[in-house]
C-alpha cells in the first residue's frame, strides 16, 4: 500500500472538518482533509443556516462564550473566504428574533433570556423582549397570534453550502489536499504519530482531528477519545423565491439571498432513518403560517431531513487524547454558527497542539460517571 | 379505508394493473396528475382521438383503453391529484387535489402500491438550447394533443428516436411539416443495430417504424443524416440552428433524444436502481413481477425502463395479479397461470428494444455537453464548465454538485439535469455512471402550498 506523510489529518470534509482543515492549512500544516463519499449522513447539507447566538449555551457559560465568539470571527472569516475564492457565504448578521405564539410562551422566554444573561457574566448579553405590536412595526407581516418576541444583536445567518464550498476551495487553494471516497478504515495511534488508511492510501501524520460527525462515535475510541454523539433528526421546508421581506432571520424561520423562505427546526428521536415525517412537515408549516400568515400562500419547493450530531447533553466535545497526544475530536450540530471559531482559535490550538483552558469544560470526560462524582 | 392497491399515474400501466386488479375484485385508488386519463403517449385520447393528425393507435387502442378504464367499477379515480410524499412503510400517501390539498387531511392508505409514473424525455442540453423557440419535441406533441396546436414559422426536428418520427408524421398531417429534419443517429448505428436480433418478432412495430419515416419522407420533409455538433443559435430567441458542415434560420426547434424512465418517486423512496448501460438511464431492480426493493411498492410501465406503451400495459397487468396474490385473492399457481398471456405480449413487445437501444443511443455529448458553456441546469442556470470545475474540486456525485452549485435545486428538482450532472462528473474523475451515483431526490415531489400543508382551522389564524 502506499504511503504518504502530512503534517496533520482531518477526517470528515463537512462544515466542521473542513473549518479546521482550512485553519490547519493556513497555519502552515500541510493538511489532508479525507471525506466520504457522494452519499453519506452529512449534517453540513442538511444545516438551517442560522449565525444563532440567543438559545444557546444556558447552564453552559463556556458554550455561550464559545457561541459568541464565533460569531464575532464570523465577519472576518467570511471575507477572507470571499477574498481568496470569490465565494460570497451570504453572511448577514442583523440580530434576530426568538418569536413567541402565546403569553406564556413569551413569559418563559424572558425568564430564559434573563438567566442567559446572568451567566453572561462579564461578556455582558444585550437583549430585549419586544411584546407583540412592537415587534409587528419591526417585522412586517408578523401574523396576529404573535405575543412577542426576543431579540438580540448577535445573531445572523448564511448559507451553508456556499460556505462549505468557499472553505474546501480556500483550503485546496493554500494547498491543502481533499480527499473524497476516502472512509478511513484501518488507522493505528501512538503518541504525536498517527497512521490511516482510507482509498487505499496509508497516511501518516502527528496531529490527527476526528470531525467525523455521527461517525466519530466509532472512531474516537481507536485514539484514545470518546465522543458519545447520537443522531437527532432536524426536518426543513423551503419556498419559492419571495421579494426580500424579512429585516432579520428567526429561530425558525429565515429568507435567504436568494429570497426563499426556510422553515425550521423540528427535533426527533429517529435513528439514523433519513425519512421524512408528513405530520412533522406540517407541524413547522403551522408554525410558520402562525409566526407569518402571508407564507401561506408560498409553494413549497423543497425539503428534506437530516441528522445532528448530539452529545448526551447537547453540547460540543472538543478534547485531546490524553493517551495518544496530538489526536484531537470536535462534535457539534453547529457547524455554520461555530465556523468562526472552529476556523480561527480551535485550528490554531490544534496546531500549537494544546487546547487552551478555556476548552476544558467541552471534554468528553463531563460524562465519566467517576470524574463527574 | 385502506385500498388495496393505490396506482400512481392513469397511462397505459396504471389503467391496465386497475382494470386487472378490480376484475379480481381489488379496491383501486387511481391517482393521476391530468385531467383525463392515456398519461403521456395517450394523452388527452378521449378528447382528441378524432384529430385526423393524430389518427392510429394512438387514437384506436388508446381510446378503447381510456373507454374500457372509466366503464370499470371499482375504480376509485382521481385526476389532477399530486401525491406529494409515500411512506413506504405505512403505506400512507399525501395528497393534493384539483382545489390544493383537502382540508383536515389530504391522505389515503393502500396495502400496495404500484408506480406507474411513466418516462421523460432525455434532456438534450445543446449549445443554445434554453433559448426561447426550442422545446422538446414531447412539449409540441402535448401542444397538439392537448390544444391541436402546432409551431409557428420555420420549423426544424433535431435528434433521434420512433418518437421523433411519429411527431414529424403528425405535424405533416396537420398541415405543419416540419422544414427539415437533422437526424443525429450515426452512420453505421444500423448496422451495429441489426445485429441485435429480434427483427422477426418485432416485424410488426419494425413496419410501423418504417411507414412513419417513409410518411415523412413523402410529405416533402428534408433529412439531414449523422448530424454532429447541433447549436442552436440567437440573440434572446431562437434564429438558426447549426451543425458540423450546415447551417439553417429557423424559428422553432424541436429536439428530441428519446425518452429515459421517470424515477423521481422511486429514486425518493430510495428503491434500489441499477445503470441501465444499454438505455443509457438508470432504472429501478424489480422482480418478474415489478416488485421493488421495498415491500410495498411495485412499479409498471416505463418507470421500470423504457420498453414502449404496449409492454407498459401487459407489466401494469402482472403488477395487478401480483398484488392480487399478496392481497390473498389469487393463488400463485392461478397468478401464474393468468400471467402466461401477458409475459408472451410483453415479450413481443419488447423483442425490438434492443435494435432500437443500439440504433437510438445518445451520442457521448447529449449525456455530457463538450461546450463548457452549455447551460445544464436550467433552472440554477448552471453551466457545464462549472460542474466541471465542481468536480474537479472533489465533488464525486451529483449530490455534492448540488450542495456546491445548487444544481438540481430549482422548481424540477433535477428531474432534467440529474443525469447530465452526474455523466459531467463520471467524465470529468474517469468515473462509471454507477461510480457517480444519482440524485436522492426529497418530499415534497410536487409543490405542495405552506397554507394547504399546514392545514390551519380559520379560528386558530385570527
Amino acid at each position: 500500500m502506499n504511503s504518504e506523510n502530512h503534517d496533520a489529518l482531518v477526517v470528515g470534509g463537512g462544515l466542521v472538518g473542513a473549518a479546521i482543515a482550512y485553519g490547519l492549512q493556513r497555519q502552515g500544516l500541510r493538511t489532508l482533509l479525507l471525506d466520504e463519499g457522494d452519499v453519506a449522513f452529512r449534517a453540513s447539507r442538511g444545516n438551517f443556516g442560522l449565525v444563532w447566538v440567543q438559545s444557546k449555551g444556558l447552564g453552559a457559560p463556556h458554550y455561550q462564550r464559545w457561541t459568541r465568539g464565533s460569531a464575532e470571527e464570523w465577519p472576518s472569516l467570511a471575507a477572507e473566504l470571499q477574498e481568496r475564492t470569490g465565494i460570497g457565504t451570504g453572511l448577514h448578521q442583523p440580530g434576530g428574533v426568538h418569536i413567541c405564539l402565546s403569553g406564556e410562551e413569551f413569559e418563559k422566554r424572558g425568564d430564559y433570556m434573563a438567566r442567559l444573561q446572568r451567566e453572561a457574566g462579564n461578556l455582558g448579553m444585550e437583549y430585549r423582549m419586544i411584546p407583540g405590536a412592537e415587534a409587528r412595526d419591526m417585522l412586517p407581516g408578523l401574523g396576529p397570534k404573535v405575543a412577542g418576541v426576543s431579540w438580540t444583536p448577535y445573531d445572523g445567518h448564511a448559507s451553508p453550502l456556499y460556505l462549505l464550498r468557499a472553505l474546501h476551495t480556500a483550503f485546496t487553494g493554500l494547498g491543502g489536499r481533499y480527499q473524497p471516497n476516502a472512509r478511513v478504515e484501518r488507522s493505528t495511534a501512538a503518541p504525536q504519530d498517527f497512521s490511516v488508511e482510507a482509498g487505499g492510501i496509508r497516511h501518516r501524520a502527528p496531529r490527527v482531528v476526528l470531525a467525523a460527525g455521527l461517525g466519530n462515535a466509532d472512531l474516537a475510541p481507536r485514539f484514545g477519545l470518546s465522543a458519545p454523539v447520537r443522531p437527532e433528526r432536524g426536518q426543513i421546508l423551503v419556498t419559492e423565491r419571495a421579494r426580500q421581506v424579512l429585516p432579520m432571520p428567526t429561530t425558525t424561520i429565515r429568507q435567504t439571498e436568494e429570497g426563499s423562505l426556510m422553515l425550521g427546526d423540528s427535533k426527533e428521536d429517529a435513528g439514523f432513518d433519513l425519512g421524512q415525517n408528513p405530520e412533522i412537515m406540517r407541524q413547522i408549516a403551522r408554525r410558520a403560517v402562525l409566526s407569518f400568515p402571508w407564507i401561506a400562500e408560498l409553494n413549497l419547493v423543497r425539503a428534506w431531513s437530516a441528522l445532528r450530531v448530539m452529545a448526551p447533553d447537547g453540547l460540543p466535545i472538543y478534547d485531546q487524547s490524553e493517551r495518544f497526544p496530538g489526536a484531537f475530536t470536535a462534535n457539534c450540530h453547529s457547524g455554520v454558527t461555530l465556523a468562526g471559531t472552529h476556523a480561527n482559535r480551535l485550528a490554531p490550538m490544534i496546531a500549537a497542539g494544546a487546547l487552551e483552558p478555556e476548552m476544558a469544560p467541552f471534554t468528553a470526560r463531563r460524562f465519566d460517571v467517576r470524574h463527574a462524582a | 379505508m385502506e385500498y388495496d392497491l393505490a396506482i400512481l399515474g392513469a397511462g397505459p400501466a396504471g389503467m391496465s394493473a386497475a382494470l386487472e386488479a378490480a376484475g379480481l375484485g381489488l379496491s383501486v385508488l387511481v391517482l393521476d396528475e391530468q385531467p383525463a386519463p392515456g398519461g403521456q403517449i395517450f394523452r388527452g385520447v378521449e378528447r382528441a382521438a378524432a384529430d385526423p393528425a393524430l389518427a392510429g393507435e394512438y387514437a384506436a387502442a388508446g381510446a378503447e383503453l381510456a373507454r374500457r378504464f372509466r366503464a370499470m367499477p371499482g375504480i376509485d379515480y382521481r385526476p389532477e391529484t399530486q401525491v406529494w410524499h409515500i411512506d413506504a412503510e405505512a403505506g400512507l400517501l399525501s395528497l393534493r387535489g384539483p382545489e390544493g390539498a383537502p382540508r383536515g387531511g389530504g391522505t389515503a392508505r393502500a396495502a400496495r402500491i404500484l408506480l406507474a409514473t411513466g418516462a421523460q424525455e432525455r434532456p438534450v442540453p445543446i449549445p443554445g438550447w434554453t433559448l426561447p423557440g426550442v422545446m422538446s419535441a414531447g412539449a409540441a406533441q402535448i401542444l397538439l394533443k392537448q390544444a391541436g396546436a402546432v409551431p409557428k414559422g420555420r420549423l426544424v426536428l433535431a435528434g433521434q428516436g420512433p418518437l421523433l418520427w411519429l411527431l414529424a408524421a403528425q405535424l405533416a398531417r396537420a398541415g405543419k411539416a416540419p422544414a427539415l429534419l437533422l437526424e443525429t443517429t450515426p452512420r453505421g448505428a444500423l448496422r451495429h443495430a441489426l445485429r441485435q436480433g429480434g427483427l422477426w418478432q418485432g416485424r410488426a412495430m419494425l413496419a410501423k417504424g418504417a411507414a412513419l419515416v417513409w410518411e415523412a419522407r413523402r410529405a416533402g420533409m428534408k433529412i439531414v443524416s449523422g448530424v454532429r455538433g447541433l447549436r442552436a443559435e440567437g440573440e434572446g430567441s431562437l434564429r438558426r440552428v447549426a451543425w458540423e458542415g450546415g447551417g439553417t434560420e429557423c424559428d422553432t426547434l424541436l429536439l428530441h433524444e428519446g425518452v429515459i424512465p421517470a424515477t423521481h418517486i422511486s429514486r425518493a423512496l430510495g428503491l434500489a436502481h441499477e445503470w441501465d448501460a444499454a438505455q443509457r438511464c438508470w432504472r429501478p431492480v424489480l422482480d418478474a413481477w415489478g416488485a421493488s426493493s421495498a415491500p410495498r411498492i411495485a412499479i409498471a410501465g416505463d418507470g421500470a425502463g423504457i420498453g414502449g406503451w404496449q409492454a407498459a400495459a401487459e407489466a401494469g397487468s402482472l403488477a395487478a395479479l401480483d398484488a392480487a396474490h399478496r392481497a390473498g385473492k389469487l393463488d400463485a399457481a392461478a397468478r401464474d397461470r393468468r400471467a402466461a398471456p401477458h409475459r408472451a405480449a410483453m415479450a413481443e413487445a419488447l423483442a425490438l428494444r434492443p435494435f432500437l437501444d443500439a440504433l437510438y443511443a445518445p451520442a457521448p455529448e447529449v449525456l455530457a455537453p463538450r461546450d463548457d458553456a452549455t447551460t445544464v441546469c436550467r433552472c440554477e442556470e448552471i453551466t457545464a464548465g462549472q460542474v466541471r470545475q465542481a468536480a474537479r474540486l472533489g465533488a464525486t456525485g451529483p449530490n455534492q454538485v448540488k450542495a456546491y452549485l445548487r444544481a438540481g435545486m430549482g422548481p424540477c428538482q433535477g428531474r432534467m439535469c440529474g443525469t447530465t450532472v452526474a455523466a459531467l462528473i463520471a467524465e470529468t474523475r474517469g468515473a462509471s455512471m454507477e461510480e457517480t451515483g444519482v440524485l436522492r431526490p426529497r418530499a415534497p415531489y410536487k409543490p405542495i402550498t405552506v397554507g394547504e400543508l399546514a392545514d390551519l382551522p380559520e379560528e386558530e389564524l385570527a
